[in-house]
């Protein structure tokens, strides 16, 4: 594979419900400085209390698969492992093998970083992508750029469980196959 | 008679219910099932099944087809010229730190696509760009549908082709119809509102690591300009502010949304595409207008009136709040194309209620009105709901279970306004 985890996650930013017309440097300047951000997270501790993990049904169906999530309001993780053995499937067909065990471990990394960036550590990321939506003089108001974070949490997945394929090489994997059975 | 009508009427439920039979289908058999019960003759005469039912009834909801063919050939250029997901994109960058804030966004954009055309084309006008932004921006994907539906059922009160085919319905001046849903439209707009605010704080803000089947790839379009963003602003404003009549208004929004965004030279093309593209979506709509408009027919025969009005009198509560408290506990009875859906076997009891002098008009008005409300968000059968929990990833029956109690609310504060204004 030639694909950069930089084109991955350019193309992960395009599939984005809010960038589908965007430039492809905004895009890629965007991506490099979300997957610094994911590192650079990655390499300092987590802030102490970590979020609970509960496992909860469900996750797979033949549209949707949910590795696990996040959810602020609890502050939990919340891991799916039908989705996680669905995924396993389909990346077994895809040609790409990966255990369930290394799996769950980049999902609940991906949350755990979902959950620093929640608890503050997200303005950072924010600041750095400087997107402005409206400008008037002096007065800007910063936009937000969809799915930013999501690169970050993928980065940051792969940098702290080192699985042979990152999150996003998976995920990139899994929306070119279809769920079924 | 009335005994055998109700019959023809449970028979038709029945074989909606069960899909054995398309909505309409079994609207026109049934239409034509109660005019032969109520002893009308097949043909000869005013009142026959081929005079009354079929030849006149059929067009009886003419203004309301013309509008809801106007308002998709809007919603198609919307859709065609982006408009629509342009709105959702600035909302979407200018809200995005705050999920309730891009919540409410779609939401108020929601209520403007859900009052310029009906069911899953509006649905699909505010969703097909506002869904996956709200799941992106961490808002379940259960709230995500049900926040493009509430917005759909608080636009309700303001839909142009709605006022039409109320008016039409219970035969009331359009005037009439849209004083009383002006009335209606903050009871739909606050219930909104609370349904996005409290759900989101019951259910959190989740970011999850989720993955969705390649589906059909989205067209990309470029962002529509920003004096193009109030197109659905202008059918409203004209038919509100300046008591332009609806097909006009509907026609104003075309022409406008046709010069904000298309060349001079392309006018006549991209005007006729998206008008044959809107035929497409209102075809199913439309087919249900001839057949409703066949049931009112049928129900309003000398016959059929004789015949079921006693029964339904007898039932029919009197005083003020018993008619609110009844018909608050009967809501269900419109889901899943059931007796008193309004876009179904409903109307037929309203034109029931209406002929047979039970309540005066109005108050009929007020009940279509309230229960319309809660079929158009959470009816699991119904297309928009369909669409928006599918294309959310989550069961049409999930959805109707986070709105009913909002919607159902909606319904009680409808029918306790109908109640105020029309009976007491
Ligand atoms: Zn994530």
């Amino acid at each position: 594979m030639t694909t950069t985890d930089e084109d991955l996650a350019v193309d992960l930013l395009r599939a984005a419900p809010t960038h589908e017309n965007r430039a492809e440097e905004r895009l890629r300047a965007w991506a490099r400085i979300a997957l610094a951000f994911g590192d650079e997270l990655a390499a300092t501790p987590d802030p102490l209390p970590a979020p609970e993990i509960a496992e909860v049904l469900g996750g797979a169906r033949d549209d949707v698969l949910v590795l696990a999530e996040y959810d602020t309001r609890v502050r939990t993780i919340l891991v799916r492992p039908d989705g996680i053995s669905r995924a396993v499937k389909v990346l077994m067909r895809a040609g790409v093998s990966v255990t369930a065990g290394e799996l769950r471990a980049a999902a609940v990394a991906h949350e755990v970083a979902h959950h620093r960036m929640h608890r503050g550590e997200g303005r950072e990321l924010a600041r750095r992508l400087g997107h402005t939506a409206f400008r008037l003089g002096p007065w800007r108001i910063r936009g937000h750029v969809t799915g930013a974070d999501e690169l970050a949490a993928h980065r940051f997945a792969h940098r702290r469980t080192g699985i042979g394929h990152g999150p996003l090489a998976l995920t990139a994997a899994l929306t070119r196959h279809t769920f079924g059975g | 008679m009335g005994v055998l009508i109700l019959a023809v009427m449970a028979a038709g439920v029945l074989l909606m219910l069960t899909r054995v039979l398309p909505t309409a289908f079994a609207l026109g058999f049934m239409a034509i099932g109660i005019a032969l019960c109520a002893g009308q003759p097949l043909f000869g005469g005013k009142d026959s099944v081929a005079q009354a039912v079929l030849q006149t009834g059929a067009p009886m909801l003419a203004s309301t087809m013309i509008a809801v063919l106007l308002g998709s050939w809007l919603g198609t250029l919307m859709e065609d010229t982006g408009i629509a997901a342009t709105i959702v994109r600035k909302i979407v960058e200018f809200g995005g730190e705050r999920p309730t804030a891009v919540a409410l966004g779609v939401f108020a954009v929601s209520i403007l696509c859900g009052s310029i055309t009906g069911s899953a084309a509006a649905a699909m006008l505010a969703g097909v760009v506002g869904i996956p932004a709200m799941i992106a921006v961490g808002i379940p994907a259960v709230v995500a549908g049900g926040t493009v539906l509430m917005g759909l059922a608080a636009g309700l009160p303001l839909e142009l082709i709605g006022w039409q085919f109320l008016s039409d319905a219970v035969k009331l001046p359009l005037e009439e119809v849209r004083s009383f849903q002006l009335k209606v439209f903050p009871i739909a707009l606050v219930l909104g509102i609370a349904y996005i605010v409290v759900e989101l704080r019951r259910k959190g803000v989740r970011h999850a690591w989720s993955v969705r089947a390649p589906g059909k790839a989205r067209v990309r379009r470029g962002d529509a300009p920003w004096y193009a963003l109030v197109t659905p602003l202008l059918p409203i404003v004209l038919a509100l502010g300046f008591a332009v009549p609806i097909v006009p208004s509907l026609l104003a929004g075309v022409g406008y949304a046709l010069i904000a965004t298309t060349r001079p030279g392309g006018f006549g093309t991209t005007a006729l595409k998206s008008l044959y593209r809107a035929f497409d979506v209102a075809a199913p709509p439309i087919v249900l207008f001839i057949a409703i408009g066949m049931l009112l027919s049928a129900v309003k025969l000398p016959g059929a009136v004789k015949a079921l009005s006693p029964m339904v009198s007898a039932i029919s509560p009197s005083s003020p709040w018993f008619f609110v408290l009844v018909f608050a506990v009967l809501v269900p009875l419109c889901l899943y194309r059931g007796p008193l859906n309004v876009y179904g076997l409903g109307a037929g009891i309203a034109g029931v209620l209406v002929s047979g002098g039970i309540y005066p008009a109005p108050a009929v008005l007020g009940l279509m009105s309230s229960y319309g409300q809660v079929l158009c968000v959470s009816d699991p059968t119904s297309t928009q709901t369909v669409w928006s929990a599918q294309y959310a990833g989550v069961r049409p029956e999930k959805v109707m279970l986070s709105t009913l109690p909002y919607t159902w609310l909606m319904a009680i504060g409808s029918l306790a306004l109908t109640s105020l204004l029309f009976l007491a």
